[in-house]
């Protein structure tokens, strides 16, 4: 219930009102039941990466369509709820002013966990983008943008409304995180529907690239980094007992941090076809911002000093102990991980799995842990109910955090130096690709010990909060009373508007921040959009044909984004294995691009031509049939689901809109174009004895396939007839010498 | 291509002439204001951790 109106009263007198708890609680209780979901996800996923039969065959849990249902929950449930759990808490009391709207305070909790299900309900269904972190499909990106406009709403007008005058530093990050999300999310997500459930991105290839990690990167600093960070500025002071170790340095680390993320984006592309230029300054602005995400873990860690008993004895400060101390590991090993000559060994790795999971489950994972056991004692007017277990689930969490990175960190670094590893005679030592694959499964099985740890201890987790539930009483509302500093009382008009709204320094400070944000973005962005010679053409290079179209859309349904890359770096041992390098020309046409940022299977980019039709049927079929060892699933039933091609018209369409140049009325020879194609491959087949029918999937899927990597080995295409004669553009094959591995 | 060297020595000045100006603003706020906001949390009227620590079943 809003706070009543109330007469004008003296500046310093004493008002009454209250905080809302019931939203903390329902946000609380919705991150334990995600985390859990969200976990769950994982461990199948890791379980299916040493034993593929985990899926039962069935395409709705295949490891491609899994994976995002994990990195979604974890991301937008668990830590979401858990971030919105933390701000609606700490917010009011920073603030000393109940949240400005019950109403969009229940409408944001429903809205984001009916998003929620929706993305766990759509994204085994195969109804993704395939951008990784943006994986939903534009009708439930438009409720995320209206569901978070509503929480900026909400946030900002308690701002406003504010009784206390100064605006403490947790409160900055939390308005960083409301407005850089929203511009990270409409520009990322900004697509062309084409049916119900699927779109393609406005961006194609390199600058595709550079805006999804200009948007990736900073979903982990915005949406992972900058609200806990403000969350540990409450709470950590709040369990300790201690002021801040030093509000300047947080003052300094805070703009630090905010202009320099945005430009860190680049260095998930570092050897890839994304111009020189971006990747360097995506290294360079990665390694200053140690800096700042340093100054924000030792400000944490020496609020500490003098508390370091309490430690021992409290597992909420244990917890946010270790939390703090992964972020820092976290920021060390990225800056580290963004040098490039340190990428040449990792990209693609499970180095970069290690990373992620020390920032997941060490700083995201023990942190909300951390709230969690803080908020419900307090919520429940009573004590945890039993200490014991905290402990227990701290030190199980931990081994569990070991088992996970540890193993990641062999196997990442194991497949990296086996991938360039080259014999005396100078070929390479592990041409085929399984056979590393074999030495990493066992740890693989150790991750997944480690994830079933980190797992059960959620669990203790669980039902020692249910417990404390239980046995206390819990208080939907805590009547408070704070003097304002204002001569009109908090609620002068039922919507604070007009001078209110403009009213110094909140909207000072959230457009100094934006502005902040908005620079490294434009810098890097702009010019891929505008000069052309970023993206040198290759005339060879045409759209796909409808059926190669139709098959690139079911690759991006079943996620085989999710284990194999299409971006072959220009690095000897890359090209002995896949091919000639990509380049940026090849790639034009791909709405979404398709790099891929893990090798769990090879890199596809040349495939094209490299096995026969029958290869790909059989391998798609049951990969262990001409792959043993191999951990890929089943794709048995592209073999019998037919294949639709109702949308096909409107898929054209679509993709002219945004550039692709099919001829116009193209729509109406492209099922010719289909069948002749079709045909073809079904033909081929029968020379591998197998009779396939031309209407399936699979056809679609082998077509792709075969196209990929296959433009630059093409003629190019004739100069266009003009009075005078017009230079023909030739590939600029800008071939670089790379560091030999 | 030409110019494009611009655009990071641009943004390297902004953000030292931000980051300078955060960091001299930081640094002539007063002392007692600075120990004041350090210690908000502890001041927003919710029992410190001390108060509600100890469990009840072990």
């Amino acid at each position: 219930m809003s706070e009543a109106m109330q007469k004008p009263v003296e500046p310093g007198k004493i008002e009454t009102f209250k905080y809302d708890n019931s939203i903390v609680r329902a946000f609380a209780i919705a991150t334990v039941i995600w985390g859990v979901v969200g976990m769950s996800a994982g461990l199948l996923c890791a379980i299916q990466l040493f034993y593929p039969g985990a899926n039962f065959d069935l395409q709705f849990v295949t490891f491609g369509r899994i994976r995002p249902v994990h990195t979604n929950a974890v991301i937008f449930a668990f830590v979401g709820n858990g971030m919105f759990m933390g701000i609606y808490y700490s917010l009011q009391r920073l603030c000393k002013a109940r949240m400005f709207s019950d109403k969009i305070s229940w409408f944001h909790f429903w809205g984001w966990n009916a998003i929620i299900v929706a993305a766990a309900i759509t994204l085994p269904l195969g109804f993704t983008t395939s951008k990784e972190y943006a994986e939903l499909e534009w009708p439930i990106k438009i409720a995320i943008a209206v569901v978070w406009v509503a929480f900026t709403v909400n946030l900002l007008g308690t701002i406003v409304k504010r009784r206390e005058k100064h605006i403490y530093v947790a409160i900055w990050f939390y308005i960083a995180t409301a407005l850089t999300v929203a511009v990270l999310h409409i520009v990322n997500g900004l697509e062309v529907p084409v049916t119900m459930w699927k779109g393609y991105s406005v961006y194609a290839g390199v600058q595709d690239a550079l805006v999804q990690w200009w948007y990736g990167h900073n979903a982990v600093a915005f949406f992972l980094t900058t609200p806990y960070l403000g969350l540990m500025y409450y709470f950590l002071p709040k369990a300790a007992n201690r002021p801040v170790f030093s509000y300047r340095l947080s003052i300094i680390h805070f703009w630090a941090l905010i202009f320099l993320y945005i430009w860190a984006g680049p260095h998930h592309l570092l050897y890839t076809a994304l111009p020189d230029w971006a990747q360097s300054l995506g290294m360079v602005f990665s390694i200053m911002l140690i800096a700042p995400s340093w100054g924000g873990m030792l400000n944490g860690l020496l609020t500490l000093r003098g508390a370091w008993d309490k430690v021992r004895q409290d597992p909420m400060l244990k917890f946010m102990v270790v939390a703090v101390t992964a972020y820092g590991m976290a920021t060390i090993e990225g800056p580290t991980l963004a040098i490039k000559s340190v990428n040449s060994l990792s990209h693609y790795t499970d180095w970069t799995i290690a990373h992620v999971h020390t920032g997941a489950l060490g700083w995201n994972g023990f942190l909300t842990f951390s709230m969690l056991y803080y908020l419900f004692p307090r919520l429940y007017n009573t004590k945890l109910w039993s200490t014991k277990l905290a402990n227990y689930h701290f030190w199980i969490a931990v081994l569990g955090m070991m088992f996970y990175i540890v193993p990641m960190y062999w196997a990442g670094i194991t497949e990296g130096l086996m991938w360039k590893q080259f014999n005396k005679d100078g070929f390479l030592q592990y041409p085929n690709f399984l056979e590393i694959v074999v030495q990493i499964i066992p740890m693989y099985r150790l991750r997944a010990i480690g994830g079933t740890l980190y797992i059960t201890g959620t669990f203790l987790m669980a039902f020692n909060l249910w417990r404390t539930a239980r046995n206390g009483k819990f208080a939907p509302d805590t009547e408070v009373q704070a003097a304002s500093f204002r001569t009109q009382s908090v609620v002068e008009t039922k919507h604070p508007w007009g001078h209110r709204l403009l009213e110094g320094k909140p909207m000072l400070l959230a457009s100094l921040a934006l502005v902040a944000v908005l620079i490294g973005g434009m810098i890097e962005i702009i010019p891929m959009f505008v000069i052309k010679e970023n993206v040198p053409t290759i005339s060879s290079v045409k759209p796909y044909t409808p059926l190669e179209l139709l098959g690139r859309d079911i690759y991006i349904r079943e996620g085989c984004l999710a284990c194999h890359s299409q971006m072959i770096r220009p690095f000897r041992s890359e090209t002995e294995r896949y091919g000639e390098y990509s380049k940026a020309g090849e790639f034009v046409y791909d709405h979404p691009f398709l790099w891929g940022s893990k090798r769990i299977g090879p890199d596809l980019h040349r495939v094209g031509g490299k096995y026969p039709d029958a290869w790909h049927y059989n391998h798609l079929d049951d990969p262990r049939s001409t792959s043993p060892g191999s951990i890929m699933p089943r794709y048995s039933w592209l073999l019998t689901q037919t294949l639709d091609t109702t949308s096909l018209p409107a898929r054209i369409s679509a993709l002219r809109r945004v550039g692709v140049p099919y001829p116009a009325g193209y729509e109406n020879k492209a099922f010719a174009d289909l069948k002749t194609q079709q045909a073809k491959i079904v033909t081929d087949l029968q020379v591998g004895q197998i009779k396939a029918d031309p209407d399936k999937e699979i056809i679609a899927v082998i077509a792709y396939l075969q196209r990929l990597g296959t433009d630059i080995k093409a003629a190019p295409a004739a100069p266009v007839a003009a009075p005078a004669p017009a230079p023909v553009k030739t590939a600029l094959l800008n071939v670089k010498t790379e560091n030999q591995n | 291509m030409g110019g494009i060297e611009g655009f990071g020595i641009i943004s390297i000045c902004m953000f030292v002439g931000v980051f300078t100006g955060a960091l001299i603003w930081a640094c002539f706020q007063k002392k007692p204001f600075m120990n004041s906001m350090g210690t908000m949390p502890l001041r927003d009227g919710e029992p410190v951790a001390d108060e509600k620590g100890q469990s009840h079943h072990e």
